[in-house]
């Protein structure tokens, strides 16, 4: 096979003389590159490796397909939308080679097609930009693209052939690479296998897509970039696609790093990374730092001041280790996982009603503050059944109403895949078919409720749902898979095709496939969730979006934690208190927030707290209680079961309802971690610098108000909203100006310590995670 | 970001400018493939539903039943004739496009008026189409995410009401694109003596000095964690307080807000109305640099009663549609919406700046026993002046019942991908969804037709 710049690799699966005459063809091909010569070797090889070389075979799904992916033509946002671009419509990414070729030879009458001119052929034309093409020109005459189109045409525009081999894999070499300077790019090497045991290099004819901006990747394979980062490149030939990983890095330094002497195999596993990429780790941080972290990360509140001088004042070695045995026995443990679980199981009061949050809520609360074993956790959700008053996890099936949303949801959320791609045509970025999609569905095919009586307020309202709800599983009933109109065999997703027996349970079976230890999928998307818990970023990233083209980025590490997690029984206190033990947990945000040593792990990255987390932390350092809708005054945001208690239709939200909703708490409609708002918004400053929820309760809080009680010197006062602030002493530049303030004005001393509340509250300390 | 030394590299700062982060500005550059046509764009959202037979649509030769009892009168325009009870804005028609054939197939408020917000198809057509992430941003969110905006101004404002009917319509925020991109929404009416925005007033015993000194100490504290100032995230809160407070302090938007420094006898003249000063509100805030101003005609679809809700006029209750569209809907139009369009004449602001007046859907060609009409989505009138589109035009044709598009059928999509491409944003640019799946702005054709 010859697909120009001078690269000519052959099948190894060819006769001697092929290889023969494959020899002769290479010394002249190097001779005399001219592009009516590559033209003629083109043709004649185009088949050689099946060892027949007549200028009429050309292999459609092989040879035009691999063009039109390599020139965008049937990407989403060209011919490969649902509706097609400019009246031509491909399959997405070449996913339908037959349809494609109909698409081509015999819409608009055959027009794109002339076999007399093949170079008059609207094919040609359009792509070459020799008329118009919105999409602009995708290639130049002459080049590879253009010569095996136009020969395919000239050969008479041969269609699909059922013998022709699919590719069953492709080996991309390296697979992974450091690159120092002076070396600033690496070729790559595509090596497609066909079923039929041949292999030949598909180079020139692969699609290149890097993840990093900065990446640009030729048409030949070769690979640049602009900064110095990392870069994850998704190599697709055909319908096989995998990932490479590069680095592209400073000239390698002789001395290796002095690097913190690892605690566990996490930090081996992330030290010995940012070794090879020779970045620093930052230092580990201060117990001040480190106790807001863990009391945040571990019951979603800051420290009390006193709990906070406790800690810094103990003086005992393990106090870390001590810190978090004891916060993950409190109650607000509990709290904390149920507050994210409510979340991704969707548990909210227009579909599960204000008794169902309620029940499910402490059902959760209930697991995580008992230990109950993760695996167990998920066990009792997917083969949830009965009522979803007495059996509360059987509320997981109550807002996925058909099979096609219980498949998505329970990969999305157990085996961290997003798999609605596949819903109307094969992922393109992952090797899940259709056929995959509506089989995993079909394991979910006989889910059904038994609805005694919905007492729903608004009778127009299908979402609404009042009442007990009985989810049982029926005897019978399938998905129809939309490709083939035909009812589809249940299958779990990557499982064996016999694994399911249809008509057993298929709920029980899935518990028992789902949470079995042999299920890796299931244990690394568990730890890497616990890990973007801690870490603030998943191993694999987005969290719930495992795929072949978006590797972990420490790939050994999360196996090695999936292993640990399955070897101690699921147990999520033991997993978490291995990841807040290692150095990895324990580095600070110092430093340069290049986004290439934080995903690394090099230093923590800094996060916005959370909504629930900011208002509860106000509330305990002003000593006042929050106010929802339909709540005693007392609940803290963070134990909220559900999101809106009181319809917005009776009663509008209140200003701490409004404060969570501002500042990100999700609707828990989505099943997702990515509902979750972070972000900062202008809106947000408004709400803090006059929004009533904070400013009444700094003009009420009696804890204030005691505090500016003349009695207490400006020292002690200062000193005492620092540490419940901010767990820290006053810096003693923060004193003086501080005590000034409080000295020269005595008369507005409560404003005052108003306004330096407010302050603490506003600083970047408080808000964010560090 | 280190850079590899011997390359040149783009030189666009990561957080230099307010809120334009670097993927921002290289969408904003790569999505500008033409000169705006419109610097900005006012969305009259007509909630309930207008009906086309009684306003720019009419059709004098149906029969009873069908007809309207009103009478068309000329207009400006030959061949545009108007309902007679918009006197006011027949005089105004050679400044406005109608497009006479807006198509679509949702029948509930909630859905449809999704789709006129976003202009994207929702998954169903649902009376309580449930709002979630996975619907699409209303069109001045995708505005405020793609278009390059005035410093210091919120790109897109919204108000004086939330939409609702039953349950709070979709489409009215940002969705998957980010609260960042949510717009600067109040419900406060601006006909109220009085008048201002929450945002921009704080509470009484909260003074701007009070306020400067507050920040003043926070910065003190910040002091101590200066490695914070190399988190994005963190920087560009604090990037928002200066924001927030410079709009509580300076005058631009502040005065964009007042509309005390109105001339009464223009106060008057786009009428005493929750509506009318919404309008006159929206004038002032494209003239401060707003890109997108959404005005909702009213809270509820309404309909059947005088003074107050919407164009949903099906006569239930015993209510009669010609017995109350003629009292409230109506003059209310005639009065506002001419005022409008000779007021942004009047100050040149008229060639740069969209209105867009369009409802959910139309309403029944055949007039129902309640003497009134139901809703109609398969053929239905918006209309549209300034910003780059003809004036005094028709674009497509009804059938002779106004039933259905006799020819140039019009999608929503079709309005999205024209109103985008006369703001200078390619409609086919694409968003990323919380799937992460590249998502057009807009799957309609821009309607070359009406392009002035």
């Amino acid at each position: 096979m010859v697909y120009g710049n001078g690269r000519i690799h052959l099948s190894v699966e060819g006769t001697k003389s092929l290889k023969k005459s494959f020899i002769t063809m290479q010394s002249i091909v190097s001779s005399y590159r001219t592009i009516s010569f590559l033209t003629v070797c083109c043709v004649a090889f185009l088949l050689s490796a099946r060892g027949t070389i007549a200028a009429d075979e050309f292999v459609f799904e092989r040879d035009v397909m691999a063009v039109l992916s390599k020139a965008g033509c049937n990407l989403g946002t060209c011919h490969g939308n649902l509706r097609g671009k400019g009246g031509l419509s491909l399959s997405l990414r070449g996913q339908d080679a037959a349809g494609d070729f109909l698409a081509l030879t015999h819409d608009l009458a055959g027009r794109r097609i002339n076999r007399n001119a093949a170079d008059e052929s609207l094919m040609l034309l359009k792509p070459v930009a020799g008329v118009p093409h919105e999409g602009g020109q995708r290639f130049q005459v002459g080049s590879l693209e253009y010569t095996i189109l136009r020969d395919w045409i000239r050969a008479g525009s041969p269609g699909p052939a059922s013998t022709s081999p699919p590719v069953t894999q492709l080996q991309v070499t390296p697979q992974h690479k450091n690159i120092f300077l002076p070396e600033d790019s690496v070729q790559l090497e595509v090596i497609a296998t066909f079923d039929d045991g041949t292999t030949r290099d598909v180079t020139r004819l692969a699609t290149y897509e890097a993840e990093n901006l900065a990446t640009r990747t030729s048409a030949n394979g070769l690979v640049e970039q602009d900064e110095f980062g990392e870069t994850t490149i998704a190599v697709r030939f055909l319908n096989e696609q995998l990932a490479v990983r590069l680095a592209f890095l400073p000239p390698s330094r002789s001395a290796s790093m002095a690097l913190p002497e690892p605690q566990n195999y996490i930090d081996r596993h992330v030290f010995g990374k940012l070794q090879e990429l020779q970045i620093e780790p930052a230092e580990l941080v201060s117990d001040s730092v480190f106790v807001r972290r863990a009391y945040f990360d571990l019951l979603g509140i800051p420290p009390t001041g006193q709990e906070a001088q406790a800690f810094a004042n103990d003086l005992h070695q393990d106090k870390r280790a001590r810190l978090i045995d004891e916060l993950m026995n409190r109650p607000e443990f509990a709290d904390q996982w149920a507050l994210k679980w409510s979340d991704l199981l969707r548990n909210e009061e227009k579909v599960m009603d204000a008794r169902g949050v309620e029940l499910f809520h402490s059902w959760i609360r209930r697991s995580f503050a008992e230990g109950q074993p993760l695996d167990e956790f998920v066990r009792e959700l997917v083969a949830g059944q009965g009522s979803t008053y007495e059996n509360p996890p059987s509320n997981y099936y109550r807002p996925l109403r058909d099979p096609l949303s219980r498949g998505e949801t329970t990969a999305r959320l157990f085996l961290g895949v997003r798999l609605q791609c596949a819903k109307c045509h094969n992922h393109p970025f992952d090797h899940w078919t259709q056929d995959d999609y509506y089989s995993w569905a079909g394991v979910f095919a006989r889910v059904d409720y038994e609805v005694p009586e919905n007492k729903r307020q608004d009778r127009l309202d299908k979402n609404e749902f009042v009442g007990e709800q009985q989810v049982i599983e029926k005897m019978e009933g399938e998905v129809t898979n939309a490709r083939t109109g035909e009812a589809a065999t249940p299958q779990f997703l990557g499982g064996e095709a016999s694994a399911v027996t249809p008509d057993a349970s298929r709920l029980e079976q899935l518990a028992n496939w789902l949470t079995s230890p042999a299920n890796k999928s299931f244990s690394q998307a568990q730890v890497n969730r616990i890990w973007f818990h801690l870490l603030g970023r998943g191993l694999v990233e987005p969290v719930d979006d495992f795929r072949v083209t978006n590797p972990a980025s420490h790939p050994e590490l999360l196996e090695a934690l999936a292993d640990d997690f399955v070897r101690h029984r699921y147990d999520v206190r033991h997993l978490i208190r291995r990841i807040m033990m290692s150095k990895t947990y324990q580095l600070a945000s110092h430093g340069s927030n290049d986004e290439f040593a934080t995903t690394n792990y090099a230093r923590t990255m800094v996060r916005r707290h959370s909504a629930e987390q900011l208002l509860d932390a106000q509330c305990q350092l002003l000593g006042m209680p929050s106010q929802f809708n339909g709540y005693a005054e007392g609940i803290r945001a963070g134990q909220l079961p559900g999101v809106l208690r009181v319809r917005l239709r009776e009663k509008a939200p209140s200003p701490d309802d409004r404060f969570l909703t501002v500042f990100g708490k999700p609707k828990r409609l989505m099943s997702c971690e990515c509902e979750r708002s972070d972000e900062t918004t202008l809106t947000q400053a408004f709400y803090l610098l006059g929004g009533e929820s904070l400013h009444g309760r700094l003009a009420n809080s009696a804890r204030l108000k005691k505090l500016a009680e003349p009695t207490n010197s400006s020292l002690e006062i200062i000193r005492e909203l620092y540490w419940s602030a901010l767990s820290r002493a006053p810096a003693n530049e923060e004193m003086n100006l501080f005590r000034r303030q409080l000295e020269t004005q005595p008369e507005e001393r409560e404003q005052i310590i108003q306004d330096l509340a407010w302050a603490l509250i506003n600083s970047k300390e408080f808000m964010f995670r560090h | 970001m280190m850079k590899l030394p011997r390359r040149s590299v783009l030189k666009i700062g990561g957080t230099g400018l307010l809120g334009l982060t670097l993927p921002k500005l290289l969408q904003a550059s790569e999505v500008s493939h033409h000169r705006p046509r419109a610097k900005s764009v006012i969305f009259l959202f007509q909630w309930g539903g207008p009906s086309q037979l009684d306003t720019f649509d009419m059709k004098p030769d149906a029969p009873d039943g069908i007809r309207s009892p009103y009478r068309p009168i000329s207009s400006t325009v030959p061949g545009m004739p108007v309902c007679e009870l918009l006197p006011r804005m027949s005089q105004q028609m050679h400044k406005v496009t109608l497009i006479r054939t807006l198509t679509h197939k949702m029948k509930n408020h909630a859905s449809a008026g999704y789709y006129a917000i976003t202009g994207h198809e929702p998954p169903s057509d649902d009376q309580r189409l449930r709002d979630s992430l996975s619907l699409y941003p209303a069109y001045g969110s995708v505005v405020d995410r793609l278009a390059v905006s005035n410093p210091g101004v919120p790109a897109f404002v919204a108000y004086p009401h939330v939409i609702r009917d039953g349950s709070i319509v979709p489409g009215q925020h940002a969705s998957f694109l980010g609260k960042s991109h949510d717009p600067l929404f109040f419900q406060e009416d601006p006909n109220a003596t009085g008048f201002r925005l929450p945002e921009l007033s704080l509470p009484a015993d909260l003074s701007v000095d009070r306020l400067q000194r507050r920040r003043s100490l926070q910065q003190l504290i910040d002091q101590q964690t200066r490695y914070l100032d190399r988190s994005e995230k963190a920087i560009g809160f604090d990037q928002y307080y200066d924001k927030a407070l410079s709009m509580l302090t300076s005058d631009r938007v502040r005065k964009a807000f007042d509309l005390s420094h109105e001339p009464e006898v223009l106060r008057d003249a786009y009428g005493h109305t929750t509506y009318g000063q919404s309008c006159l509100l929206a004038r002032r805030l494209v003239e401060a640099g707003v890109k997108f101003v959404t005005v909702y005609f009213s809270n509820s679809i309404g309909g059947r009663k005088i003074g107050s809700g919407g164009w949903d006029t099906h006569g239930f209750d015993n209510s009669r549609m010609y017995k109350i569209v003629n009292k409230y809907q109506l003059p209310m139009t005639d009065q506002t919406l001419p005022t409008l369009l000779i007021d942004l004449e009047n100050r040149g602001l008229l060639d740069e700046t969209l209105i867009v007046w369009m409802g959910e859907f139309g309403r029944t060609p055949k007039i129902n026993k309640n003497e009134s009409r139901d809703h109609w989505p398969q053929c239905y009138t918006a209309l549209l002046a300034g910003g780059g589109v003809k004036q005094g035009h028709v674009h497509g044709s009804s059938d002779r019942y106004a039933m259905y598009p006799a020819e140039h059928p019009v999608r929503p999509d079709d309005l999205a991908a024209t109103m985008f491409h006369l703001l200078g944003i390619d409609p086919k640019t694409e968003v990323y969804d919380r799937a992460n799946r590249p998502l057009p702005i807009a799957e309609g054709e821009t309607i070359r037709d009406i392009l002035a």
